[in-house]
């Protein structure tokens, strides 16, 4: 099989300049002493900005860790002290970084003041609250998102996430939640800026509209961007959408996309379409680079589209409960919209991940498998890849797996 | 009582469990049956319903077919029951309940929705918090479970059915915490084997014919010989736990297991319905702190179990824990390090996988007997 060439769409500045200015906000409100706060995935990110908060996110200092090489130290730092090796590898590598962070990449993830737990995606955001309050005796809020379920929610568009019908009970429960978590964070931080709320929502509903037209637009023929780029699309959907700079970013991010698109390019030669999903393997993201020079192009990556959602500014609390209503968190009938969105991206084939130790992602993997072959005759390949931990994942092997999945696909 | 063998009653009991004798009498009198996933089922009213709640186990040594459709390094309970489901043993079951204690009890309960497609099939939504707000909450969560349910059974829910169900399961508590006592004096009446004979048993009945049998036998249970072979006194935490063989090892090596934190155990039947309507059921449900997820408005979830064991161990005596840790269990896996750390007692970890490791488990459970068992 010949290497072809590889032709990204060149977002890596545009994410060099957003890190930047994100880091650099960081910096400005340590010098004003504002309070730290650690987040997990599908928080309402949008309240940072509100309350000029500091935001830390084990997630993402985890992949940092992980794409730095200091994770295995961190993982077997936390297996030593008895937590379990199948737990989630950023549970594990953030409690490594705690107990010993001499071995963990620095700059270290700063102290928190204050932990918001969710269930917006895993049980297991709670329990990694839970214990990180405890290490560091700060005080904890827990949102608690629904599971949907075929009988709370229908009909839901998987990139939008908007829904033909939602439970209210549950739509109810989960605002009022949020409503209390404004008045824990008004406690931290100070005062609720009624005007800025709109304005960041606003902010966050142009960029949550970008986001979804260019993950559309990932979906044109010949696929028009990397995996290697779009992958890091987690990061703005998850932890800094309602900033200024999420927003530059995506405006720029989708005049590139859709130039490209208009050109006819793609990543590479397309021979095949692949659908992904699972956590990045944030190790061992050559990955997707090696199967695009192959000519196997990614047009979807369910991940990165379960952290969008529309947000709508003239609802923010229902909005920040739409970003729960993800296949991933979702009972498995809810796969016939991932048959949508695979049969409009016309897919050869699928790039299952199996994270180890997440049980959301990879419970969810082998009927996900099930459904695509079933409703669209297509075959995947899953395998072990644990986001944080390259032992599980040797590259050459996942080399070898995924050359034997092509030739099958020919 | 001489040696580790497992005396009449509990025999019988087991029997009853292991070949669902009960629940094939049930289904005989056309009643439907449903299988719970989580110990923290609101049974109360699916028992008020007209139909049987029972706990679904899968013994299996090994899992292929789960193993097909789910990650090889998932819980053993979790990986019994979808092997069970895939196998078709689990047939006899109308539908089932699961909740959102953990992630495991949610995905299986996805899982086996998508493969096995049963009829009817609740997820309880908890609300972790223990707020009024979240309270409320809890308690529209059951008028929905239970207008679904009805539906699904055809069946009406009344004040006075419900207030019944509710004494039968307080009864049951009742009668849980007086062979509890039995267990835990100073030469306990009753092996660990033996307790999970029986407490397994009413996991696979209706509490009504449990209390009543095990009414019938409370008198000979109390006038058995106590147990005073053993060098420690152990209590056993845990989550969904049920391998009679990993008791016997515990036993042969000088453990008497005098109580417990499982979820199978003293994690279900601890804490009372104070009331008498639907209301109650919800307090009783989102506050038992028995259960490892559940947590207070003031506190963490780790702090109430750390407070929950405590109080057992000091309530029993023990001398020391042994955390029966599931290699893929999630909640012992995150909580497994404080217990050692903040126990009172000295702590052995046990990490549990099948097939068991007997030679294995027994050096070490022997060592720690020898270190910390006295005389």
């Amino acid at each position: 099989m010949g290497d072809r060439d590889w032709n990204p769409l060149g977002y890596k500045t545009l994410y060099r300049e957003l890190f930047k200015k994100h880091l650099n906000r960081q910096e400005m409100l340590m010098n004003m002493k504002r309070p730290v706060g650690w987040f997990f995935a599908f928080h309402p990110s949008e309240l940072i900005y509100v309350f000029d908060l500091i935001s830390a996110f084990p997630e993402q200092y985890s992949a940092y860790c992980a794409a730095r090489g200091s994770s295995v130290d961190l993982i077997d730092a936390s297996i030593a002290t008895g937590y379990s090796h199948f737990l989630c590898d950023y549970f594990k590598t953030t409690i490594g970084a705690i107990i010993e962070p001499e071995k963990a990449t620095k700059p270290l993830i700063p102290k928190p003041d204050f932990i918001v737990g969710s269930r917006a995606l895993c049980v297991a955001h709670h329990e990694m609250a839970d214990v990180f309050a405890r290490y560091y005796n700060v005080p904890r809020f827990v949102v608690n998102y629904p599971y949907w379920t075929s009988d709370s929610l229908k009909n839901v568009d998987e990139l939008t996430k908007e829904a033909e019908w939602a439970d209210e009970l549950y739509v109810e429960y989960t605002v009022k939640r949020l409503q209390k978590l404004v008045e824990f964070l008004e406690g931290i931080a100070g005062e609720f800026d009624e005007e800025k709320f709109k304005q960041v929502f606003k902010k966050s509903e142009r960029t949550s509209k970008l986001l979804i037209e260019i993950l559309k637009l990932m979906m044109s023929k010949p696929t028009p961007g990397s995996q290697r780029e779009i992958g890091d699309f987690v990061f703005i959907s998850f932890f800094v959408l309602g900033s200024d700079y999420a927003l530059e970013f995506c405006q720029k991010a989708y005049e590139i996309i859709k130039e490209r698109v208009k050109s006819g390019e793609g990543v590479s030669d397309e021979r095949y379409r692949l659908l992904t999903f699972g956590i990045m393997p944030w190790h061992s993201l050559s990955l997707y680079e090696y199967c695009e020079r192959m000519g196997a192009n990614f047009p979807v990556n369910l991940y990165v589209n379960a952290s969008v959602h529309l947000v709508d500014s003239k609802k923010p609390f229902e909005s920040m409960v739409r970003r729960s209503m993800h296949f991933t968190n979702s009972s498995y009938e809810m796969l016939e919209s991932i048959v949508k969105t695979a049969r409009k991206a016309d897919i050869d084939g699928a790039l299952l991940l199996e994270n180890t130790g997440c049980r959301i992602t990879s419970m969810i993997i082998r009927p996900l498998a099930d459904v695509l072959r079933e409703e669209l005759g297509v075959q995947s390949l899953i395998l072990d890849a644990p986001q944080c931990d390259p032992r599980v994942m040797p590259m050459e092997r996942a080399k070898t797996q995924i050359d034997a999945f092509i030739e099958s696909l020919s | 009582m001489e040696g580790m063998e497992m005396r009449e009653p509990f025999k019988n009991f087991y029997r009853i469990f292991r070949k669902r004798e009960k629940i094939t009498e049930y289904r005989n009198e056309g009643r439907k049956i449903l299988g719970l996933l989580c110990n923290n089922i609101p049974e109360e009213i699916i028992h008020a319903l007209g139909a049987v709640p029972v706990r679904l186990i899968g013994f299996y040594e090994t899992t292929a077919l789960a193993n097909s459709k789910a990650p090889s390094w998932m819980c053993m309970y979790s990986r019994g029951v979808l092997e069970g489901a895939l196998r078709g043993d689990f047939d006899f079951v109308d539908g089932i309940v699961s909740a959102t204690t953990d992630d495991t009890k949610i995905q299986l309960f996805s899982s086996y929705k998508f493969y096995i497609k049963p009829s009817l099939a609740y997820l309880i939504q908890f609300p972790y918090v223990k707020d009024s707000l979240s309270r409320e909450f809890f308690e529209k969560e059951l008028e929905r479970f239970v207008s679904i349910l009805s539906k699904g059974l055809s069946a009406e829910l009344s004040d006075e059915k419900l207030k019944n169900s509710i004494e039968i399961y307080n009864d049951y508590r009742k009668v849980c915490l007086e062979l509890e006592k039995l267990r835990k004096e100073d030469s306990p009446k009753i092996s660990s084997v033996e307790w999970f004979a029986l407490i397994l048993s009413s996991l696979a009945m209706l509490k009504d014919d449990f209390v009543k049998m095990v009414k019938e036998e409370l008198e000979r249970l109390t006038d058995f010989e106590g147990r005073n072979d053993f060098k420690i006194r152990i209590h056993l935490s845990g989550t969904d736990f049920y391998h009679l063989e990993i008791l016997k090892i515990l036993e042969e090596c000088g453990m008497a297991v005098v109580s417990d934190d499982l979820c199978t155990s003293a994690g279900y039947y601890t804490g009372f319905v104070e009331g008498k309507d639907l209301r109650a059921v919800a307090k009783r449900y989102s506050e038992c702190s028995a259960c490892v997820m559940t947590l207070s408005h003031s506190g963490l979830s780790i702090e109430e179990r750390l407070r929950f064991i405590k109080e057992k161990v000091r309530e029993s005596k023990a001398d020391a824990i042994v955390v029966l840790k599931d290699r893929g269990c999630e909640v012992c896996g995150h909580q497994c390090p404080w217990i050692v750390r903040e126990a009172d007692v000295p702590v052995l970890v046990l990490d549990l996988d099948f097939p068991v490791s007997v030679e294995q488990y027994r050096t070490r459970i022997e060592a720690f007997v020898e270190a910390h068992g006295g005389g």
